[in-house]
């Protein structure tokens, strides 16, 4: 199954997903959407963030100053490389995100159902709770007229699985942060990224099997840091850290743990179940989180992983996260903690500049 | 085996060379282009160096390569950053240095420096050639005034141009209509200067550095660039009689610290 997975691209794993196991398929924008609800109505959710394009042809819809994981991702559409998708899903995460689903939904004229999905931001009041609710049952009416009825012990079913594969995830960061992980930060990394878009009867084995075969029993070796930012790319970054004997023993990545690590699921009701998940992630920029609680999380991160310094990986462009991250630099570094900022294009090969900031901060922690 | 050890820094514009000995004392150094091989201009440099030392290259006991070739200089025992060594090289020239501004021919670094002549903070230009040697140099071209003469020039200026672009092209074409409405250049190239300084000072600024500060890299040799840098940091500032060999001076330094 692993080496399967492997050499299979994501474009023939979509085609074997439709044609054996007659699943639709949603191209889904980041970040946070209830995955549980669309796999409850066998639909795959395959995540766009980082398509490997150059751009093209979205330049003439957007403005230059736009991230590019928004001028990716429509690039991919105006390829014409989304013909496998049966539809697509737009998280309310950022005003770039919600400015491209208009321009795909209402103005390109693809022909491909659009959903959307609107998430309460913080501060969290008494009507958030109801108010997620109420859009995952919209969300769900709107899917139903095209993909048919959901039933209710299928999405229960399918929070259970979801809450079993959140749970094996949080233990991959304790153990990695613990050190007893003991795989490359590049290979960590892309198995973690590999629930962007495989299914659970794929995805949840990898992980496992993952979790067996690198736990060790000794201690880490060199320095360890902690990654925040947007998502854990170029991969030659990790490339490099692992070159030089850094480990990323943790992180605060939005495409990463600010999705995943949530708290445990106590209710019974699929959907306070989800609620109760959606409530209980960790504090991120695109959900509207106050500074100190980013801060502070940040913060009994690196105490719990103890990690030497912390380097922002920032998209370049991407608004909600450059609103925090100055101060949160700024605060860490007045904690002592070493940090670096490094701002990349997402495709943007790895320069002689980055390397060299890189291996200078790698110095710097001693 | 002698006690003398290399330093090598591979730059983009230029390949710097510094000889010592295990008393810190610096023997020799040199200046090359680096060209498009950077390997060869490594051994070019080490090969100038070591004859003015009156050395065989055999005699040196270690080599540190820094700059942004230190990974195409195969002789060399270790690799380190260019940061790291224009913090070390600083430090040893100056002691009082708690910052290092560092102007060179591709990127400018703002350093932040203890004591111990260990980097604590650091800060570069990532976005554009403005506040870079290579900004001067399109000026330079633009003006028709050599790169070595434009400190000389700005500091005879009575008034200054208002360049406002902090981007090197479109800086070019405010200099172009500053040229057709008859500026004088000296105020022009003031102008210039003024721009790179203030670029580079924003990034001081991140730092919060109240010491002493060095410039090094081959800007420092422009006075006019120094005078306005003191004017903006509110003091004097060390500059190296040789700015551009105090990455390969840090280089050295940890050559000996490794022996």
């Amino acid at each position: 199954m692993h080496l399967d997975l492997e050499t299979r691209t994501r474009k023939d794993y979509i085609r074997e997903q439709k044609s054996l196991h007659g699943r639709k398929v949603m191209g889904v924008f980041p970040a946070q959407y209830p995955r549980e609800l669309l796999l409850a109505m066998n639909i795959l959710p395959v995540e766009i963030w980082d398509p490997p394009l150059r751009t093209r042809e979205a330049s003439a819809h957007l403005q230059s100053y736009i991230c590019s994981v928004v001028s990716l991702g429509l690039e991919l559409i105006l390829q014409g490389k989304c013909s496998d998708l049966d539809a697509f899903l737009f998280p309310h995460t950022c005003d770039s995100i919600q400015n491209l689903a208009s321009i795909v939904n209402d103005y390109l004229g693809i022909h491909k159902p659009c959903y959307f999905f609107y998430h309460p931001k913080a501060p969290y009041k008494r009507a958030s709770r109801p108010y997620y609710i109420s859009q995952l049952k919209e969300l769900k009416s709107g899917l139903e007229k095209q993909f048919g009825e959901l039933r209710e012990t299928d999405l229960k079913r399918s929070v259970d699985r979801w809450e079993e594969i959140r749970k094996d995830i949080s233990k991959c960061y304790l153990l990695r942060s613990e050190g007893r992980l003991n795989t490359s930060n590049r290979a960590f990394y892309s198995i973690l990224r590999r629930v962007e878009y495989l299914h659970p009867d794929d995805f949840h084995p990898l992980l496992t099997n993952f979790l067996q075969s690198g736990r060790t029993e000794t201690e880490r070796q060199g320095h360890g840091v902690l990654l925040s930012g947007v998502l854990p790319n170029p991969p030659e970054v990790l490339d490099h850290l692992d070159a030089i004997g850094v480990r990323v023993v943790d992180d605060d990545l939005l495409s990463c743990s600010r999705r995943f690590l949530s708290g445990p699921v106590s209710n019974s009701d699929p959907y306070e179940a989800m609620a109760e998940t959606y409530f209980s992630l960790p504090p991120c920029s695109t959900r509207g989180s106050a500074i100190e609680e980013r801060l502070n999380h940040i913060l009994k991160k690196i105490r719990s992983s103890r990690a030497d310094g912390v380097i922002f990986l920032i998209v370049k462009f991407c608004e909600p996260e450059f609103f925090d991250v100055p101060i949160l630099a700024d605060s860490l570094k007045k904690e002592g903690i070493p940090v670096l900022v490094l701002e990349n294009e997402i495709n943007q090969a790895l320069s002689g500049q980055i390397v060299t900031r890189i291996e200078a901060f790698a110095e710097m922690l001693g | 085996m002698k006690g003398w050890v290399i330093g090598i820094d591979v730059g983009s514009l230029t390949t710097d060379a510094v000889i010592m000995d295990e008393d810190k004392r610096v023997l020799s150094f040199s200046i090359v282009d680096t060209g498009y091989n950077s390997t060869d201009a490594a051994r070019e440099a080490m090969t100038v160096a070591a004859g003015r030392a009156g050395l065989e290259l055999e005699d040196v006991s270690r080599l540190v390569a820094t700059g942004y070739g230190r990974a195409a200089v195969p002789e060399a025992n270790k690799r380190v950053t260019e940061i790291a060594c224009h913090a070390a090289g600083a430090v040893y020239l100056f002691p009082d240095t708690e910052m290092v501004i560092d102007i060179g021919g591709q990127d400018s670094k703002v350093i932040k420096v203890g004591k111990d002549g260990r980097v604590q903070d650091f800060v570069m230009n990532d976005k554009c050639a403005a506040g870079t040697g290579r900004f001067l140099e399109v000026m330079s071209a633009k003006l028709k005034i050599p790169l070595d003469g434009m400190g000389d020039i700005s500091i005879s200026a009575r008034g200054e141009a208002a360049i406002s672009s902090v981007c090197t092209v479109f800086a070019e074409s405010e200099v172009v209509s500053l040229v057709a409405r008859n500026c004088p250049k000296e105020e022009i190239v003031k102008g210039i200067h003024r721009s790179v300084v203030n670029r580079v000072w924003a990034m001081t600024r991140q730092l919060r550095v109240s010491g002493g500060v060095t410039m090094t890299g081959g800007v420092a040799k422009n006075r006019g660039v120094v005078a306005l840098m003191e004017e903006r940091v509110g003091r004097r500032i060390n500059v190296p009689d040789e700015p551009q060999i105090v990455g390969a001076l840090g280089a050295a330094l940890f050559a000996l610290r490794e022996k």
